[in-house]
């Protein structure tokens, strides 16, 4: 079984190590990971996303995909793309504080102020925080404990400071959201998804 | 292969993985000028190199880096350079003359798309002179390759090129590095260490050999001979290419009616369409070329033969295109379906490199050669390309 997860915002928010994180998760759960970053010499305010695929087994698939199980959209500027290939029954987190254009995605949608949330607990800066705490907790994907455990491997040594308010984001954000599917309990294909 | 991706393994985007391989493989002399995307792997060698006793250095420029990573190839350390297909232009001089110099270095391509099959394959330096390439697919292939470009270029005494590109550096996957042995290497004897050539003056590695220096000592049996020079060059150039086994991986060719080529990360694409083509029931093999030089004709050549056609898809304009048409020599139908294929950043991000597009590119392909059409409307045929008839 595998899930593929689209992550959009813009250089600053945090899409690479969020997804960095998820995937340390998963791998700490005994699953398998495979992401590509793409960001370049946008380190604020640019296009920054991310192709995360988890599975059961190693995953084989290229680097992107075409369809995808579920996305995260921290900021709607460059967020066509990925849309466009969130399958109809995807699970979708939107950041309602920076995206405020209805959406017509007709699968489940996680709406969440993730950006308020997480100038709340304590920077607007860890809004990746807000939305991955917010995804765990619609998906059972992973665990929030897991994440809370790995966060220290994957955040920086230099940004150990900052380890209080990105837990305090995740936990904001886990509590924010209620659980709507079971990432690995039934396998979901386009075919038989439920329209 | 001890080079796995298995859960367990660290996590790491394939720039590490490189990094990785390289001190791995002994490597430690790095020297290169920032760029995207070989940036990542210049930022791992100069955070992990000095931790195994290494020596990385920023250069000022592609040029100095390379001129830096030949003089520590000269002394015998494993060295290695690198950059995109831009930096790689600047360094095509040093490289030809590192290849006349007889001296082992590994050159990274980190390349934006494929436009540099012809600079990597051809080269753009002067003289008459070949090195190895090698294309891998993936981040375990590419930390494996990376630790055996070292043990080939040892073994030929001569540059050995890793072409890379923004997928395999930037996708980040669970892999394990740990040291690879590929056999014995002949010993260092020409390394400059500042002992004497047995002249009565120092060694000297240089694209003119050693043999003015011999002859200037009085060797009268050494002479100033340069044809006798670049005779003995050519012949062990030759040796190279003929006996280093060219490497490639293949899917479904035997009973194929149309076989799909392409190499590096869109090999990975393709392999994962055509499988999927598979399952559908289209009689449709892949074949991902794994050494560019030496190029893998034999197997190319019969699978074309098999089949009857060929599809040839790279992101550029056709290059190993001619590699192809080379080993078929009109055997088969070869035909071109793919094209540049870059998104706005412009570091070689392909909105063709999508499975479900490329799937619908090979099916028309595939209806048109077995003369069939499937379906209630066939799918718009791909777009036409200059080159896409034989």
């Amino acid at each position: 079984m595998q899930r593929e997860i689209l992550w959009t915002g813009i250089g600053g928010q945090g899409v690479q190590l969020g997804t960095e994180l998820l995937a340390h998760a998963a791998l700490a759960e005994g699953r398998h990971a495979m992401f590509f970053g793409s960001y370049g010499g946008m380190m604020r305010g640019g296009n920054s996303e991310t192709t995360l695929v988890l599975g059961d087994a190693p995953v084989e698939s290229p680097p992107t995909v075409g369809s995808a199980w579920s996305a995260l959209v921290l900021h709607p500027a460059h967020a066509a793309g990925p849309l466009a290939r969130l399958r109809p029954d995807g699970v979708l987190v939107l950041n309602t504080t920076l995206c405020v254009a209805a959406s017509d995605h007709p699968g489940p949608v996680v709406r969440i102020p993730a950006t308020e949330i997480a100038a709340a607990a304590g920077s607007t800066n860890a809004v990746t925080m807000v939305a991955l705490g917010a995804y765990a907790a619609a998906t059972a994907v992973v665990r929030l404990d897991t994440l809370d455990a790995v966060l220290p491997d994957v955040l920086p040594p230099y940004r150990h400071r900052h380890l209080a308010v990105n837990r305090a984001a995740l936990r904001a954000g886990h509590a924010a959201a209620l659980p709507l599917v079971d990432a690995w309990a039934v396998e979901h294909t386009p075919e038989e998804a439920p329209v | 292969m001890t080079a796995t991706a298995h859960a367990g393994a660290r996590i790491m985007p394939g720039s590490a993985a490189i990094a990785e391989a390289m001190i791995a493989a002994g490597c430690r002399f790095f020297a290169g000028y920032p760029m995207t995307p070989f940036t990542e792997v210049l930022e791992t060698m100069a955070a992990r190199l000095p931790d195994v006793g290494g020596v990385c250095v920023n250069a000022e420029s592609e040029l100095e880096a390379v001129g830096m990573a030949w003089g520590a190839a000269a002394t015998g350390t494993p060295a290695a350079t690198g950059s995109t297909g831009q930096g790689l232009s600047l360094m095509q001089e040093s490289l030809a003359e590192i290849v006349y110099s007889r001296l082992p270095l590994v050159v990274l391509n980190m390349a934006r798309a494929q436009g540099d099959y012809f600079q990597a394959t051809r080269g753009g330096g002067h003289g008459d002179y070949r090195h190895l390439v090698l294309a891998p697919c993936g981040v375990p292939e590419a930390a494996e390759l990376t630790q055996l470009a070292f043990h080939l270029a040892e073994k030929w005494r001569a540059p050995v090129l890793v072409m890379g590109d923004y997928y395999l550096a930037h996708t980040h996957q669970s892999v394990s590095v740990t040291p690879l042995d590929f056999g014995p290497l002949p010993p260092r004897d020409w390394a400059l260490d500042g002992s004497t050539g047995g002249t009565g003056a120092a060694k000297l590695v240089s694209p003119l050999s050693d043999a003015k220096q011999r002859h200037a000592a009085g060797r009268a049996d050494a002479g100033y001979d340069l044809a006798e020079f670049y005779h003995r060059h050519v012949a062990a150039m030759e040796r190279m290419v003929t006996d280093e086994p060219p490497r490639h991986e293949a899917g479904f060719t035997d009973d194929a009616e149309l076989v799909v080529i392409a190499y590096g990360t869109p090999g990975g694409y393709v392999r994962q369409a055509v499988r999927e083509l598979r399952a559908e029931g289209r009689r449709i093999g892949w074949l991902r070329p794994i050494t560019l030089v030496p190029f893998p004709s034999d197997v190319v050549a019969e699978a074309a033969r098999r089949a009857g056609s060929v599809a040839v898809y790279e992101n550029n304009q056709g290059q190993m295109l001619d590699d192809v048409r080379l080993a078929v020599l009109g055997s088969a139908d070869v035909r071109f379906i793919g094209g540049l294929s870059l998104d706005p950043s412009g570091f070689g991000i392909a909105p063709d490199l999508d499975v479900a597009l490329l799937k619908r590119r090979i099916a028309d392909l595939h209806d048109a050669v077995t003369g069939r059409r499937r379906g209630p409307e066939p799918e718009p045929p791909h777009r036409e390309h200059p080159r896409s008839r034989p």
